[in-house]
């Protein structure tokens, strides 16, 4: 991973020319520039056919997102219960529907499979993807052991002609693209800690009159399959965190417990972890089922300023030495408490309604998974013109040449790559083997290397 | 300079012919052939006449490969900045004839013998930077769709001809105008150029030149997006240059 907390702030301050302008134009809000026209919508014939294995809670959000998604066409769907498979149905009437995860893989007009099922079945199905030439997004983590998780990992690496993408979503975020000069470009000043934190209220515990059934849904609770709080959710924003940092953690101690959700589960309804950074960086992270107080957030913490990140919103909170950056004092504020937050709002499109705040303000922005999976399905249409197009002049006997150009002219929308899901998921298991044991455990650099 | 392909040519279709001779005079003496030599001729011949063009007499075929220098640019105007796409993608076939200066003696200004059909797919075509970095995948779209990508997916240029106007034989470098038919978006427009023609040491041409035309000469009105901060006006007028690297097949 690319040492990058060296951002020149200079370079910083003259790239963002076009957000001061819009700012000392009267706008008071700050927002991430888009020079780019809206995305055209693409002809019937360039839509991507896709088959969606695992239709549990986060499987039809997937669902739900593709439905949104112009350039998805959800041809399949999949799950082997079949009430979930009723269900979902309603929502794709004309969708080919299946208990067999093989069956769509058979389907040649389908080129791509979001695999959302529970973490521990992933291995199967996305080694038979790949196998059958599907392009595959396949949910975070990627797997419940390290030996899974490099056997994914290999599998995508040896088909360079398919877009394999882990469902890191947060790494497709417009909003933390726009933040990310922020804390690695030195308008922090001297970047000091970070906290993070996952909130909410729920039970994890799902009931079916089916005693199988309901040990099969209930996989979370699992101790031997599940990764827990930490391992299942807490890895997208620690992941964040080393992405913005810019390196990967040395160590981590985590700590869990059952505070609240006392029905016989072994598995921790709260934990904290402290994930240390080289050059004496820290992450202080905290999750819970117990209270959904302040929800989800991260923070970085600066000598001259705190930047909040909360959903499709961040906060600058500056220190009354910190030297004037010059746009802030354009920029919408916002009150918590005793501080004032400078706005950072990532807005794509918004600037012809800058003036209209109240309505700004509450409007939901498209969730990071949403920008994943436009991600994903681009970036695999994207390549397979770019083999088609090699493969055109040169004919396809040289894998070498082909990979190279590949590497060097395939325009891909941001996404997670192979090895930062493998990364992450090897994160998520130390993780949760720490928070199981109660005992720190080091994190040497070759664990996150294939090898 | 070694144009040792069209000799190799012939060599092989010699030894060819003296195999096949050899292979039809054992069977004749296994007595399956009576009329030898008629027999052997008439396979040779059905050989030769099947052979690729390559093989006619002081002809060389070439053509890209992975990795080489060939670009495609085309570079115009907007209200807010100049913009530029490019591809790396140059394919197609060229042949050389015989009348090809192989020597400085013997650049004549004059028509040249070439054959070529250039073509470079659409999709290929990517939005950049001035400092060559990637600029906008929606701005490959407009362009794409502009391009009419899905009906006409390639750039097509097809050589008439081309006049050989001076050169510097121990350079290796020649001047020249081609004339040939350039298609675009299904549209045919007849392009007159200069282009230079450079024989690089290993025997393979690197073919370069520019061009000014219109997206309107195309029937294709210059892209107006509309973006965040309103409208982007494309100017008509737009440059198109190319290198184009090919190699003896």
């Amino acid at each position: 991973m690319e040492r990058a907390l060296d951002w020149n702030r200079r370079e910083f301050l003259r790239g963002s020319s076009l957000m001061a302008l819009a700012t000392l134009l009267g706008g008071v809000r700050l927002m991430r520039p888009e020079a780019a026209a809206e995305e055209p919508e693409p002809a019937p014939a360039e839509r991507v056919k896709v088959g969606l294995i695992g239709l549990g809670q986060w499987g039809r959000e997937l669902l739900d997102q593709l439905l949104r998604l112009p350039q998805a066409e959800v041809a399949a769907i999949c799950d082997n219960y079949p009430a979930m498979l009723r269900r979902s149905a309603k929502r794709v009437p004309d969708a080919f529907t299946t208990e067999d995860y093989r069956a769509v893989l058979d389907r040649k007009d389908i080129s791509a499979v979001v695999v959302a099922t529970p973490t521990h079945l992933h291995k199967d199905i996305v080694l038979a993807a790949l196998e059958a030439g599907k392009h595959v997004y396949c949910e975070a983590p990627l797997a419940h052991t390290v030996e899974d998780a490099q056997a994914i990992a290999r599998a995508a690496l040896k088909h360079p002609r398919q877009v394999f993408q882990p469902g890191l979503q947060l790494r497709s975020d417009p909003q933390r693209h726009f933040l990310l000069p922020f804390v690695r470009s030195g308008a922090l000043g001297r970047m000091a800690m970070a906290r993070a934190q996952w909130n909410k209220k729920i039970s994890w515990r799902q009931t079916s009159p089916n005693p199988e059934r309901e040990a099969a849904m209930n996989w979370r609770l699992a101790p031997d399959i599940s990764l827990g709080l930490l391992g299942e959710i807490g890895m997208h924003q620690i992941d964040q965190v080393s992405w913005f940092f810019g390196a990967l953690p040395t160590t981590i101690h985590a700590f869990g417990t059952v505070a609240f959700w006392r029905d016989g589960r072994e598995v921790h309804d709260t934990v904290q972890a402290v994930v240390e950074y080289p050059e004496g960086l820290r992450l202080l992270y905290s999750a819970t089922l117990a209270n959904s107080f302040e929800a989800e957030a991260e923070i970085y913490y600066g000598s001259d300023a705190a930047v909040m990140i909360r959903g499709s919103s961040a906060w600058m909170f500056k220190e009354a030495d910190a030297p004037l950056l010059g746009w802030e004092v354009y920029a919408r504020k916002d009150a918590f408490y005793k501080e004032t937050g400078i706005s950072l709002r990532a807005d794509a499109s918004k600037l012809r309604a800058q003036g209209d705040q109240g309505q700004a303000q509450t409007e939901t922005a498209d969730p990071p998974v949403y920008f994943a999976l436009q991600s994903f399905l681009r970036n695999t249409r994207e390549l397979a013109t770019a083999v088609q197009d090699f493969v055109s002049l040169y004919g396809d006997s040289d894998p070498q040449a082909l990979a190279e150009y590949l590497a060097k002219e395939v325009r891909r929308l941001p996404a997670a790559d192979v090895l930062e899901g493998y990364r992450a998921t090897v994160l998520a298991i130390k993780a949760n083997e720490s928070a199981r044991t109660g005992k720190p455990v080091t994190l040497p650099g070759e664990l996150f290397e294939l090898g | 300079m070694n144009w040792a392909e069209p000799c190799a040519s012939k060599l092989m279709m010699r030894t060819i012919a003296s195999r096949l001779g050899r292979w039809s005079r054992t069977l004749g003496r296994c007595g399956l052939l009576q009329t030898r030599p008629y027999w052997a001729h008439a396979t040779v011949w059905l050989l030769l006449l099947s052979l690729p063009l390559q093989a006619a007499e002081g002809w060389t075929r070439f053509g890209p490969k992975p990795g080489g220098k060939s670009k495609v640019r085309i570079e115009g105007t907007s209200t807010i900045h100049d913009w530029q796409v490019e591809s790396t993608l140059v394919g197609g076939t060229l042949e050389v004839g015989p009348n090809f200066p192989r020597a400085q003696s013997e650049v004549k200004p004059g028509k040249l013998d070439v054959r070529a059909e250039v073509f470079v797919p659409v999709s290929s075509l990517k939005s950049i930077k001035k400092d060559g970095t990637p600029y906008s995948t929606a701005m490959d779209d407009i362009m794409h769709e502009k391009l009419l990508k899905t009906q006409h997916p390639r750039i097509v240029y097809r050589l008439q001809e081309l006049t050989l106007k001076d050169g510097d034989g121990a350079q290796g470098l020649y001047n020249a105008e081609a004339v040939g038919d350039l298609v675009v978006a299904g549209v045919t427009n007849r392009i007159t150029m200069p282009v230079q023609i450079q024989v690089q040491q290993d025997n393979h041409l690197l073919i370069s030149g520019q061009v000014g035309m219109k997206m309107t000469d195309f029937k294709i009105d210059p892209p107006a997006p509309k973006v965040a901060l309103g409208l982007i006006k494309t100017g008509d007028e737009i440059k198109v240059l190319f290198q184009w690297e090919v190699f003896p097949r």
